[in-house]
């Protein structure tokens, strides 16, 4: 089994290395091939090591070698596949290649393909050292590691100013999250001696509950950045420059959820701090709401995902944050599959319209895009959680643990936020594919994706309708590692109400979207609307102004700090001393050397100057000396 | 003769140095490079013969040179130096290799070969005025490389460097006499010996005064905040070469120094003026890297995260515990691989555009693919991305200053925040975005002559990130019986507890945990 172990990780590291010996070479189809031959072969490693764990096989663990050992810190590179990573594995590896595969379409016209190959590899591999390590340490290389290559990919379009600064926005907010995670790191290392899961979790129940709070929120700290919690959030929605299967792969369905994985990994801590854990969820169910009301009227059809996905998120840390954390991973892998779903049904659509972003410019595209719209339609009814698809299976258990936890505050803006989510979801589904082709008029000819594309989306549909069926068998296999039980509503009733009217709800939500949107009246917005102009719309629509806060009272203090400490600390302050002790001492010495300018009347008459003052001081002292006592008689009676 | 190794690897470069004289200019180069490669070889070699198991001092050699003050040629390398060594001569090799076509050639090779004799002397020197007289040679060399190839600025930045780093350590030779002196008091003998002078306990508060002393002179060198404005100076006007040597070993000795002199002479003080260093530290960490987000030449926001970087390698020597040490003097190895590679990479479009200013480029990854790519991953490697050689040594120096004070370890990691913030804007200021600049348009890519440095350089940064092991190991075991001995020598209580004995902490620290509940 530990073959398949090496395959599943090494494998994407392979591709990697394979696809970049051709960066510098024109579009290679075969590399694009390759690369997601041996993606799948990941894909096919890691089914057979999940079949291990479902029929009951002990976990697989291996040490590969030492990374770092000094002093009582012995860091190796150790791997492990259990019940917890073989579901991240799985979700890594299916929809990474499903992502591979439909990219070769996606970037056909592209000038990089094979650097984009090479880069979506080697975040593939990173992704799996983050979910196959054994220790902190090495979860923390896959950590920064998918951190870079998300660097690398949303500025893949270098020459784009705004996918560089959408690129480096991200990378730096997550460095501030990973100081935090850093830290965590540090107080595991100095409270339990290791950080290895085993024997750090061993040792976690000896602590105190104080240190086990500060482990808990600076692990959450790194968990924020990396699943882009408010508020450190604003990147994820600026990450939508890159290329839209990154945007499907990685700040949707895999990456993001690096956050959760984090969380559920260490649930034996968290569920020592279930305070922690409340603000966990409470956070969660915040973001939620808050992130749904910001795709309300978004106007950009991959932000208005990306915001669906910040939301979702939301809900994965209420669920785990609340103890429920097998719902939180259920949640994470059908999230996993609809949402890359949606993401890659918009990418056809942002093909088939030259990148046209705005889906008031759409309208229509059902006629010329049948399969996009079957697929995304699927996808969006998946995301609502309408019974029977995955959402409904996943999402429904969420609520119910928040119901049955008495925690009626995050229920109820988790049930209201499904309302939103359903309704912002059809907006987007009737704007693009419903009503009037509004496109005609910007002259676009629309065109559906190549067959292979909608082919490789296929598993993921099937997937994002199926994946509910496997709630039992899943429960089954974490059950006992993450001390999984199934929330049972007291009265039958009690649930068959709540789950009918979680349906209705969503149901009325879409017919309302539906209605409003699916109409021959609707025309691209120009900004005279009464709507456009109220309060709440601009509100929302800049993001609560938060993006221009930060730039306002962060970015642009900081660059002018910079500039200040440089031009007035640095050079007018500390270097303009060091240079002012040496110009004393210079002008000292240049003032002074017309003493020994070898003129003998110059130097004589100093040196009758000087002995006079030596003669004088000598005097003084002696009389001082002599006639030290009447002094001091005079110096007190003067009151001295 | 692997008994007199490190006097070969010393005078061997100088002696070469003195035939390259009679050499003809146009064989120079090949002198020049046949050189630095028997004097790597031998390096090489030395780390062959090296007992990583063995904390003590290897291949020492003594010579009396002054016995009636107790003055020896006295060398000798442990786990801390031989790797320090390898790579000045590794660094004078490349530098060499790869010098491109500057006037007076000869005379350049020349001084390099005489400052990679002053680099291994500095650091194999056992003897405090061997090092002393090492130390001073140092500067000689690269005041003339400064003042002879370098910018419009040469003279004023090479006096100021030499002034500046010459007068603090005047104040750490009076130190040493000092010890001297205290050592004939206390023995009746007079000796310079370092390792005599490590079984001497001396008085607190004569602690104090003398940690002063040193540390002015190593704070100079290092450089520290407010010391530190010599620095962008230097590395400004200096030619590419000298600002990677400078970068990559002579900054080293002062933190060398540190760790030679000041921790185990004056354990008590070394815990008396931690949180002062501390902070100072955590100022060079934010500070210098604000600082150098502000600037507008690239070559200056280099020398700047130079600064930023030491600061982490002063915190890690100053957690006083085996993790941190050995991790400031792995980030030492670091430092000096990848500020190396990026003082390189900017001399690399200096001799194509003449110009360091980095609104004058933009869009370079468009014409110099493989420049952007090598640049890319030392920039990573800078800001410390795991799996590169930097975060091994970051980590490990935070990690052990965490154990002293948790608030100033969360102050001194937001380096990790800062150092992103100015590396990636000047790397998307010279590579990202459109050639706004026709000049840029047609930039010859990185040519062979070059690719000689960087290769090697790209390696070490990976290959010593991944599998840190062969140089980490034998850096453990040195700095193990440094702390050893720091802990057996300390006199107060505070000192005791805060420098633990590594031997006796074997057991992992669960146990304790259990007992206290």
């Amino acid at each position: 089994m530990e073959k398949y172990l090496y395959i599943a990780l090494f494998a994407p590291l392979v591709s990697s290395l394979f696809s970049a010996l051709f960066t510098a070479t024109p579009k290679k189809t075969f590399t694009g091939i390759i690369a997601s031959l041996l993606i799948f072969s990941a894909f096919v490693s890691s089914s057979i090591l999940l079949t291990h764990i479902l029929g009951g096989g002990e976990p697989i663990h291996v040490e590969m070698m030492t990374w770092m050992a000094t002093g009582d810190l012995y860091i190796p590179f150790g791997f492990v596949v259990d019940e917890i990573s073989v579901t991240m594995m799985m979700v890594v590896t299916l929809v990474s290649t499903v992502v591979h595969i439909y990219s070769i379409g996606y970037m056909d016209h592209d000038k990089g393909f094979n650097r984009f190959f090479s880069y979506l590899s080697a975040f593939v591999f990173s992704m799996m050292i983050l979910v196959m390590s054994d220790n902190y340490a090495g979860l923390f290389i896959g950590w920064e590691g998918v951190g870079l290559c998300s660097w690398l990919l949303i500025g893949f379009w270098f020459h784009k100013e705004s996918a560089t600064w959408a690129a480096n926005e991200a990378f730096i907010m997550n460095r501030i999250a990973d100081l935090g995670m850093l830290v965590g790191l540090f107080l595991i290392y100095w409270n339990t001696g290791t950080l290895q899961y085993e024997g750090s979790f061993a040792a976690f129940a000896h602590l105190d509950t104080t240190t086990l709070s500060w482990i808990g929120i600076f692990l959450f700290i790194g968990a924020m950045g990396k699943s882009a919690q408010f508020p450190l959030h604003t990147w994820l929605a600026d990450a939508m420059e890159g290329p839209t299967p990154v945007s499907a792969l990685i700040h949707a369905a895999t990456m993001v959820t690096a956050g959760v994985y984090l969380v559920v990994r260490s649930n034996e801590l968290y569920s020592l701090i279930p305070h922690v854990g409340l603000f966990i969820a409470s956070l969660g169910a915040f973001v939620a709401i808050f992130a749904a009301s910001m795709a309300l009227v978004n106007r950009d059809m991959k932000r208005v995902i990306a915001y669906s996905t910040l939301s979702q998120l939301g809900y994965m840390f209420a669920a785990a944050g609340l103890g429920a954390y097998w719902v939180a991973l259920f949640h994470l892998m059908a999230h996993a599959f609809f949402k890359a779903l949606l993401f890659l049904g918009a990418g056809n659509v942002m093909h088939a319209m030259h990148d046209e972003l705005d889906p008031f410019k759409m309208g229509g595209l059902k006629k010329v895009m049948k399969w996009t719209y079957i697929m995304m339609t699927f996808a969006s009814v998946a995301l609502a959680g309408l019974f029977p698809l995955a959402g409904f299976f996943s999402k429904d258990t969420i609520l119910e643990a928040a119901f049955a936890e008495h925690h009626f505050v995050i229920y109820s803006v988790l049930l209201f936020t499904a309302g939103l989510t359903a309704f912002y979801s059809f907006r987007l589904t009737a704007l693009i594919f419903e009503g009037e082709e509004r496109y005609k008029l910007f002259g676009i000819h629309p065109h559906e994706a190549y067959k292979y594309m909608l082919v490789a989306m296929s598993p993921l549909l099937i997937l994002a309708i199926i994946a509910g069926a496997f709630r039992t068998t899943f429960f089954g296999m974490v059950e006992e590692i993450l001390g999984a039980m199934e929330y049972h509503i007291h009265s039958h009733v009690t649930l068959w109400i709540m789950t009918i009217g979680t349906q209705v709800f969503v149901i009325l939500a879409i017919m309302y979207a539906y209605k409003k949107y699916n109409n021959a009246k609707i025309t691209v917005p120009d900004g005279t609307s009464a709507m456009e102009n109220s309060f709440m719309y601009k509100l929302l629509l800049n993001q609560y102004y938060i993006p221009y806060a930060y730039e306002k009272y962060i970015v642009v203090p900081y660059r002018e700090m910079s500039e200040v400490f440089w031009t007035h600390v640095d050079l007018k302050i500390v270097d303009a001393s060091v240079d002012g002790i040496a110009g004393i001492i210079y002008n000292t010495g240049d003032r002074t050397s017309a003493m020994q300018s070898g003129n003998l009347s110059t130097m004589l008459k100093w040196m009758v100057a000087g002995l006079l003052g030596m003669l004088s001081l000598a005097v003084v002292f002696g009389l001082a000396v002599r006639y030290s006592d009447e002094i001091l008689a005079i110096l007190s009676g003067l009151g001295v | 003769m692997v008994d007199h190794i490190l006097s070969i690897l010393i005078f061997f470069p100088v002696v070469a140095a003195l035939f390259g004289v009679i050499v003809h200019k146009d064989s120079i180069r090949a002198y020049g490079i046949a050189v630095s490669v028997i004097e790597f070889a031998l390096s090489l070699w030395l780390w062959f013969a090296f007992d990583g198991q063995s904390s003590g001092m290897q291949f020492m050699e003594s010579i009396p040179l002054i016995p009636a003050f107790g003055i020896n040629y006295t060398l000798g390398v442990d786990g801390i130096s031989v790797f320090i060594i390898i790579l000045s001569t590794f660094v004078t090799l490349i530098g060499i290799a790869s010098l491109g076509e500057i006037k007076n050639l000869k005379n350049m090779i020349i001084t390099l070969l005489v400052l990679q004799m002053t680099m291994s002397g500095v650091f194999a020197a056992l003897d405090a005025i061997i090092f002393y007289v090492f130390w001073e040679l140092s500067l000689v060399p690269m005041l003339y490389i400064i003042g002879a190839w370098g910018g419009p600025l040469r003279i004023y930045a090479s006096i100021k460097f030499f002034l500046y780093t010459f007068a603090g350590s005047l104040v750490m030779l009076v130190g040493m006499l000092f010890m001297a002196y205290f050592y004939n008091q206390a023995t009746g003998e007079w000796s310079f010996a370092i390792l005599d002078w490590y079984r001497l306990i001396l008085p607190e508060n004569l602690q104090l005064w003398l940690f002063v002393a040193f540390f002015l002179g190593f704070a100079i060198k290092v450089p520290m905040f407010p010391f530190h404005t010599w620095l962008p100076y230097a590395h400004g006007q200096a030619p590419t070469i000298g600002s990677v040597i400078l970068a990559a070993i002579l900054l080293k000795m002062g933190t060398y120094a540190f760790i030679r002199f000041s921790l185990p002479l004056f354990p008590d003080a070394s815990v008396f003026f931690m949180y002062p260093i501390a902070v100072i530290a955590i100022i060079m960490v934010i500070y210098t890297a604000m600082v150098a987000y502000g600037q507008k030449d690239i070559k200056q926001v280099i020398a700047y995260s130079s600064i930023s970087h030491m600061g982490i390698i002063i915190i890690g020597t100053f957690a006083l515990n085996v993790e941190g040490i050995s991790g400031s003097v792995f980030l030492m190895l670091g430092h000096g691989v990848v500020a190396g590679a990026l003082f390189f990479l900017v001399g690399v479009i200096y001799d194509r555009r003449h110009t360091k200013i980095m609104s004058e480029f933009g869009g370079l990854a468009h014409s110099m693919p493989r420049y952007a790519t090598i640049f890319g991953v030392m920039m990573m490697a800078s800001v410390g991305m795991p799996l590169t050689i930097n975060f091994v040594g970051e980590f490990l120096s935070l990690l052990g200053f965490f154990k002293q004070s948790q608030i100033l370890t969360l102050l001194a990691g937001v380096g990790i925040i800062v150092g992103a913030i100015y590396m990636l804007t000047a790397y998307k200021k010279l590579f990202f975005g459109e050639i706004t600049n026709e000049e840029n348009r047609n930039l010859p890519d990185i040519n062979k002559r070059e690719l000689v440095a960087l290769i090697p350089l790209t390696f070490l940064a990976i290959w010593l990130g991944v599998y840190p092991k062969p140089v980490l190991d034998p850096i453990n075991t040195s700095v193990e019986s440094i702390v050893q001995l720091m802990h057996d020598k300390a006199q107060t209580a505070e000192a005791k507890r805060r420098i633990p004995s590594p031997l006796s902490q074997m057991t992992i620290p669960v146990s304790s945990i259990e007992e206290a509940h």
